[in-house]
């Protein structure tokens, strides 16, 4: 019996070609009965996300059912000319080699990505669940599954944060703890200040106050995000009681001096006070930042540190790489889906 | 006997310290440095029951009995607040103070060797001793937590986050509430300590009566720092960074007082 892959991907294919091949989670088990049930093919299993749809099998020719696999796909998505070139195939111990890199997240977008190891965890469920997979994709995917975790572990492949929002999220955690105690002010309405400060109320901070020079605008944001909003000429007033300042005003000059933040010290006891600047010009006065209790992160400090998290990742490429032979390695010896005898 | 049983105690404390630091670099958890101090307190516990038996009082005589006492306070004072309220780390940074605190008892000279039992042994006495010495061993893990505080706080700030260390210390606020925490306990213990010295038997004349009066002094001007220092805390409030350096600067300068006092 033979495995194989055929898929496409982010790097393949385009968004309008990859959503035409993309299955919803509740139709995952009935899409892997469908290949199971082509001539020829033993097992089959649908991975969908939206960087990705890969179908993997197992038949007794791979040449053959990846022939039927695509005039199967012909028929039901109405292929055009081109699209087939979009899709790469991989064989045998290819196609496993394929599937842990999947799984650890280094064929990810985002390198190291934690939620691809879910997602083909639900696949397999549910072809499981359908009765698509047996001996070999079983063994398979559980194997893959210990190959992800065994890279996760012992590598820091899903170490540090690689978007600007996230680094900024962490660091209100590495700051305050549990953000449920915490609250934050957004200066200005724009769409960076809100998805961070989105990201900060689906880690828990308790209460989101918006100041923008657009009254209307700042009610709009603080309705959408379940705040308040503030006036912004009385933004220095909520200063005293925020955890949070995340800056993002259009405004060609700092808003945020150091003066502000010494008056509103003692109201606060010197609590510690974390800004995040994501404005270009920035709105906050470098000065702020030679506070005692004020930690102070401009747009090019945490774009830099995504950087750094990224560019540790890509350091660790060659030794998930090394993990993941190593293993496909032990799990040829146990007898690999491309050695195993005919079942018949 | 009660000699290498604090020899025992050191090398776990410093195996603890070292496998500590070794798993904070490569940016691991220290999972066994509870195991390690508990080790460390079970063989400080052997060496001051040993010494209690021939001192026949609560063993406290000389400085190196103090410095074991101390290390012993700190240990359990990080095994009861370390674990319990998830503060990683905490034992890394114990754990060789506690061994530097045991070295210095194991110098020879400092731990008498051949304790002679002590007579004449008052309540008050032996309570203003040991709430004394409780009292710096929460005193110690505050400057403990302090100094973890500083680490953080200077990463944070220079913006140096990609290190081990960075990622196992536990958040800002979570290390302060414990260093007030535990600054409010030994303060609290410290008050005791020295109630309970006012109401012991002193000398009224002669060489004793001075170092007594040196003594008394010593223990009003570092109990009356600790007071103040909270005191300004809860009322107009300190930052996190001055909160740190004089909890740690603070018990370095009394710890150095009583050495010589």
């Amino acid at each position: 019996m033979e495995l194989l892959c055929l898929g496409l991907n982010h790097r393949t294919a385009p968004v309008e070609v990859r959503e035409r091949f993309a299955v919803g989670n509740k139709k995952l088990g009935v899409a892997a009965c469908e290949l199971s049930a082509m001539s020829g093919v033993s097992e089959g299993l649908v991975i969908s996300t939206c960087n990705r749809t890969e179908f993997y099998l197992v038949a007794a020719n791979a040449r053959e059912a990846c022939g039927r696999l695509e005039t199967h796909l012909t028929e039901k998505i109405q292929l055009d000319a081109g699209v087939a070139a979009h899709f790469y195939r991989k064989e045998k111990t290819e196609a496993a080699r394929h599937l842990c890199r999947v799984v650890s997240g280094l064929d990810s977008m985002l390198l190291g990505e934690t939620e691809i190891f879910g997602q083909v965890k639900q696949s397999y469920q549910a072809a499981l669940e359908a009765g698509a997979t047996a001996g070999v994709l079983n063994r398979l995917f559980q194997r893959a599954f210990g190959v992800g975790k065994k890279v996760r572990t012992e590598t820091s492949i899903q170490h540090g944060s690689t978007s600007v929002g996230n680094v900024a999220v962490d660091l209100a955690e590495k700051i305050f703890g549990h953000l449920k105690d915490s609250e934050v002010m957004i200066l200005g309405a724009g769409e960076m200040s809100r998805i961070t400060a989105q990201s900060l109320v689906s880690r828990g901070a308790r209460s989101i106050f918006v100041a923008n020079r657009s009254y209307d605008r700042a009610v709009e944001l603080a309705a959408e995000m379940g705040g308040s909003a503030v006036r912004f000429d009385a933004w220095q007033k909520v200063l005293e009681r925020v955890d949070v300042v995340i800056s993002s005003t259009g405004c060609p000059f700092p808003i945020v001096h150091r003066a502000d933040v010494e008056q509103a010290r003692h109201a606060r006891k010197f609590r510690p006070l974390f800004f995040i600047d994501i404005a270009v010009p920035r709105d906050i006065d470098p000065a702020v930042g030679e506070i005692d209790e004020v930690y102070l992160y401009d747009i090019d400090t945490l774009e830099q540190l995504a950087n750094q998290a990224r560019g540790s990742r890509q350091l660790q490429i060659d030794e998930c790489e090394r993990i993941i032979d190593a293993e496909l390695a032990k799990f040829n010896l146990q007898g690999s889906p491309d050695r195993r005898p005919p079942a018949e | 006997m009660d000699r290498w049983l604090l020899i025992t105690s050191t090398v776990l404390a410093i195996v603890g310290s070292v496998g500590g630091m070794v798993s904070v670099h490569h940016g691991h958890r220290s999972r066994w440095t509870v195991a390690w101090m508990a080790g460390v307190l079970v063989c400080q516990i052997a060496v001051l029951a040993l010494r209690g038996q021939h001192r026949n009082v609560c063993p406290l005589a000389d400085r190196g009995e103090i410095l074991v006492f101390l290390a012993w306070a700190l240990t359990l004072f990080y095994l009861l607040v370390g674990p319990t309220y998830r503060i990683s780390l905490l034992g890394v940074f114990t754990a060789p103070v506690v061994a530097v605190f045991q070295l210095v008892a194991l110098v020879p000279g400092v731990l008498e060797a051949d304790p002679h039992p002590m007579t004449g042994g008052n309540p008050w006495h032996e309570m203003h001793s040991a709430t004394s010495v409780l009292a710096y061993g929460a005193l110690a893990l505050a400057s403990v937590a302090g100094v973890m505080f500083l680490v953080l706080d200077r990463q944070l700030k220079e913006h140096h986050l990609h290190s081990g260390l960075f990622r196992r210390l536990p958040p800002v606020r979570g290390l302060l509430v414990s260093l007030e925490r535990l600054l409010w306990l030994g303060g609290g213990l410290l008050t005791l300590g020295v109630l309970a010295g006012f109401l012991m038997p002193r000398a009224l004349e002669g060489p004793d009566h001075a170092k007594v009066i040196g003594h008394t002094l010593a223990a009003l001007v570092v109990w009356a720092g600790y007071a103040l220092l909270l005191a300004v805390k809860t009322v107009r409030g300190l930052t996190g960074r001055q909160l740190a350096l004089l909890a740690v600067g603070w018990f370095i300068l009394s710890l150095g007082v009583f050495a010589f006092v």
